[in-house]
């Protein structure tokens, strides 16, 4: 078969386990974790790459990969099912010889420099698949090649209290980089970087074949290949972003992401038109319905739901039940629970088909710090039993 | 057995008023999220029967907009789905009856390598197995098999097709156009037929000048003794899209959880173009008790006893009453509606009362500023 020549490839990196999300990938990976009602983590990046006109998208799993290849599917619902390109899920695979694990980010790629070599691009583009965001790569790109670089690393501006926490990219004038420091005591700007890479492909493909070679190498982007092209005086580019990111790897991070949709002025606007869309696969669920006993406030409710509790500023997710004098608050509540008469739910993630039995107490309101209670997947919680706020089932 | 269907998708367009300006029947916005056909072609899709003909007339553009390439339904439009356009006849392209219609769909009857039909129109809405019907046509060993729901006849409404039932389950009275005492049972327009009874039917009487499925086959052809009708009772809810007053009433019936579970179940869903709407939002102020509401909604101000289509924008203080408001709609702050039917992304300027009646609800054209 014959390749069309891409301008640019786009690569997931999908195979983390996302431990810090505890329950929540104890059987799903980490990009598939429902989010915003309807969505799912890896909706972000993949509407990001098909709004931005990239059309070739590799997704590299390994971690719980069932649910996940589930869900791209064809690639329909982003209209990723082209002939030319489209969506590729790519697991690890048996090979004549050194067959193994993603070893690293690094190694994922360099594991798949065959599926990348088929479309000849001139730049491949590095994505994560735990950020909610929405960016336009074009511009990314079109700044990158207008700069000759040979790395473009997305950053955003972060207060300098917290710069430690990030890898920090510290630039001259004109963007470039000249030092990338990870997790700096003194930091010396405010560049973090996002984890998104812009490379030149002849560029990256070489380092990818010597990062292999090295043999004490993590082969990992941020501590190998990226100090590796510093250290050898390669072209690398800062381009700043100044829209809403979240990096949802953790509880209290996803938590926050997901109240950032609420209100008449959200944190982060996920509406959009044609082209700047969030997409995601669909389930045939009627409308919801909001009964008489229902009150609802600053809430977000998604597609098949029916409601007759309170629910106050958290987020129902498409295929829910909420019963009578219930009270849900500040909490994201994921798809297909069921959350029986009188169950009180406070600061709580409640994952997927999880059933609440009636009058159960979970979690607290917010006393001091915020600690939000857990429940995994497919859980029960029984008739009247009290989970405690922070608690993780 | 294979079967293939045939969908009529605008018999009773002039009984519905505005809603059918410019559309078809079969597109006509229902139950908060759907339009018409969705019902029936779903029906076909969950019981395996995907060579699907769809008989227009005009005004079919939102209809195709609508089914695209019916991914959805998880059928496949141009291999298995068509569109079947009216038959050239040479001075007109309208049809005055089904059986008439059914001449544009002879040569894909005629390539099809079923054995049954199942012909329907888009305006009865239901959620049904024609598995089920197809056995019970087949096990009665009769002609054709009209499905019919019992309750619905009241003396008042006039039935396409109304069939009383002896003791023995045998018909005792077959009529159309009828306004059919309570004991009758209503045809829901929904047909089961052999594949070439259907074709030598249609090649005898049209050159004849017979049009009227019903009138001019079904009713002499029985009364003649000529062909055998097997009665299918259907016994879960069935809604008559017949008239914008049925079509009201109708809607506020999904409010009643029983006629709602009745009709969207899981395992058999009713499937619809998706739209990619964000979930809908809340206010802080923002309530709905009692409504049917979609995805891609601003709600700030208050409804009640309502079905709510996709995005539409509710504002701060205003109050929607008992009314059906359509994709788009938005309604601005202050403004109070009763009773009122908005049609597509229509605008209602702050302020604003409008005023129908539960017995006549007043129809608001699509893309209107008010």
């Amino acid at each position: 078969m014959q390749f069309q020549k891409k301008h640019c490839v786009a690569m997931l990196l999908a195979g983390g386990q996302g431990s810090r999300l505890m329950v929540l990938t104890e059987n799903t990976a980490k990009p598939a974790v429902p989010f915003g009602g309807k969505y799912r983590i890896i909706d972000f990046p993949l509407s990001n790459c098909v709004n931005s006109k990239i059309d070739t998208v590799g997704i590299l799993t390994q971690y719980q990969p069932l649910e996940l290849n589930e869900y791209i599917g064809n690639g329909q619902p982003w209209g990723l099912n082209s002939s030319h390109g489209g969506v590729q899920v790519l697991p690890p695979y048996a090979k004549s010889k050194n067959s193994e694990w993603y070893k690293g980010t690094a190694n994922a790629i360099y594991q798949n420099i065959g599926f990348i070599d088929r479309y000849s691009p001139d730049n491949v583009l590095i994505l994560s698949g735990d950020h909610i965001y929405k960016m336009d790569y074009a511009k990314m790109l079109r700044f990158h090649e207008n700069n000759d670089s040979d790395c473009t690393i997305a950053v955003r501006d972060v207060p300098l209290a917290e710069a430690s926490r990030f890898g920090i990219m510290n630039t001259r004038d004109d963007g470039s980089i000249y030092e990338f420091e990870e997790k700096p005591k003194h930091p010396k700007s405010t560049n973090a970087s996002m984890g998104i890479y812009v490379f030149k492909w002849s560029v990256l493909k070489k380092f990818l074949e010597d990062d292999e070679a090295d043999s004490k190498s993590e082969n990992d982007f941020g501590k190998n290949i990226i100090p590796n092209m510093l250290t050898d005086k390669q072209k690398l580019y800062a381009f700043n972003f100044e829209g809403y990111w979240k990096d949802v790897g953790t509880i209290s991070s996803l938590w926050e992401a997901n109240m950032d949709l609420l209100g008449k002025h959200p944190a982060f606007n996920i509406y959009g038109t044609v082209g700047h869309k969030i997409y995601a696969r669909n389930t045939a669920m009627p409308s919801s319905f909001i009964a008489r006993s229902a009150e609802i406030h600053e809430s977000f409710i998604a597609e098949g739901c029916e409601v007759s509790g309170l629910v106050d500023h958290s987020i129902l997710s498409t295929g829910c039940i909420i019963g009578k004098g219930t009270e849900i608050k500040d909490s994201v509540i994921m798809p297909n629970v069921v959350v029986e008469n009188g169950a009180q739910i406070h600061c709580a993630i409640i994952a997927e088909g999880c059933r609440i039995k009636a009058g159960a107490r979970i979690g607290a309101e917010p006393n001091g710090e915020r600690k939000i209670a857990v429940i995994g997947k497919d859980k029960e919680i029984s008739e009247g039993a009290v989970i405690e706020a922070g608690a993780i089932v | 057995m294979d079967t293939m269907g045939i969908i009529f998708s605008n018999i009773y367009d002039n009984n519905m008023g505005e809603l059918t300006t410019d559309r078809t029947s079969a597109s006509i916005p229902f139950g908060s999220r759907y339009r018409q056909i969705d019902f029936i072609l779903s029906n076909m899709a969950n019981s395996r029967i995907q060579n699907i003909g769809i008989i227009t007339k005009y005004n079919y553009q939102s209809l195709m907009d609508h089914l695209g390439n019916c991914q959805e339904w998880d059928l496949r439009m141009g291999d298995g789905v068509r569109f079947l356009p009216p038959y050239a006849t040479g001075h007109t392209g309208a049809y005055r009856g089904k059986l008439e219609a059914l001449q544009t769909a002879l040569p894909v009857l005629d390539r099809s390598e079923s054995d049954y039909v199942v012909l329907a129109d888009t305006t009865v809405l239901c959620t049904i197995d024609f598995n089920l019907v197809l056995e019970s046509h087949i096990a009665s060993g009769c002609d054709v098999t009209v499905v019919a729901k019992a309750g619905k006849a009241d003396g008042a409404r006039k039935c396409p097709l109304a069939v009383k039932l002896a003791d023995d389950g045998r018909i005792a009275d077959l009529a159309v156009d009828y306004c059919a005492p309570a004991d009758y049972l209503v045809g829901m327009s929904m047909f089961i037929i052999r594949r070439d009874l259907l074709m030598r039917t249609i090649r005898e009487l049209v050159p004849h000048g017979k049009y009227h499925f019903e009138r001019e086959f079904l009713l002499p052809q029985y009364n003649e003794g000529k062909l055998k009708i097997n009665v299918y009772s259907f016994h879960n809810v069935a809604l008559f899209n017949e008239s914008v007053l049925e079509y009201y009433n109708n809607s506020m019936a999904l409010l009643n959880e029983d006629v709602r579970h009745s009709l969207f179940r899981s395992e058999i869903p009713i499937y619809t173009k998706v739209r990619d709407a964000v979930p809908t939002l809340f206010g802080q102020k923002g309530q709905a008790p009692n409504c049917l509401i979609a995805d891609g909604c601003h709600l700030f101000g208050f409804a009640e006893n309502s079905v709510i289509f996709r995005e539409v924008e509710i504002d701060e203080d205003a109050e929607v009453r008992e009314s059906i408001i359509m994709q788009g709609s938005r309604i601005g702050a202050g403004a109070k509606l009763r009773c009122v039917i908005l049609d597509k992304n229509v605008v209602i300027k702050p302020g604003t009362q409008l005023l129908g009646s539960p017995d006549h609800p007043l129809v608001i054209n699509k893309g209107a500023i008010i």
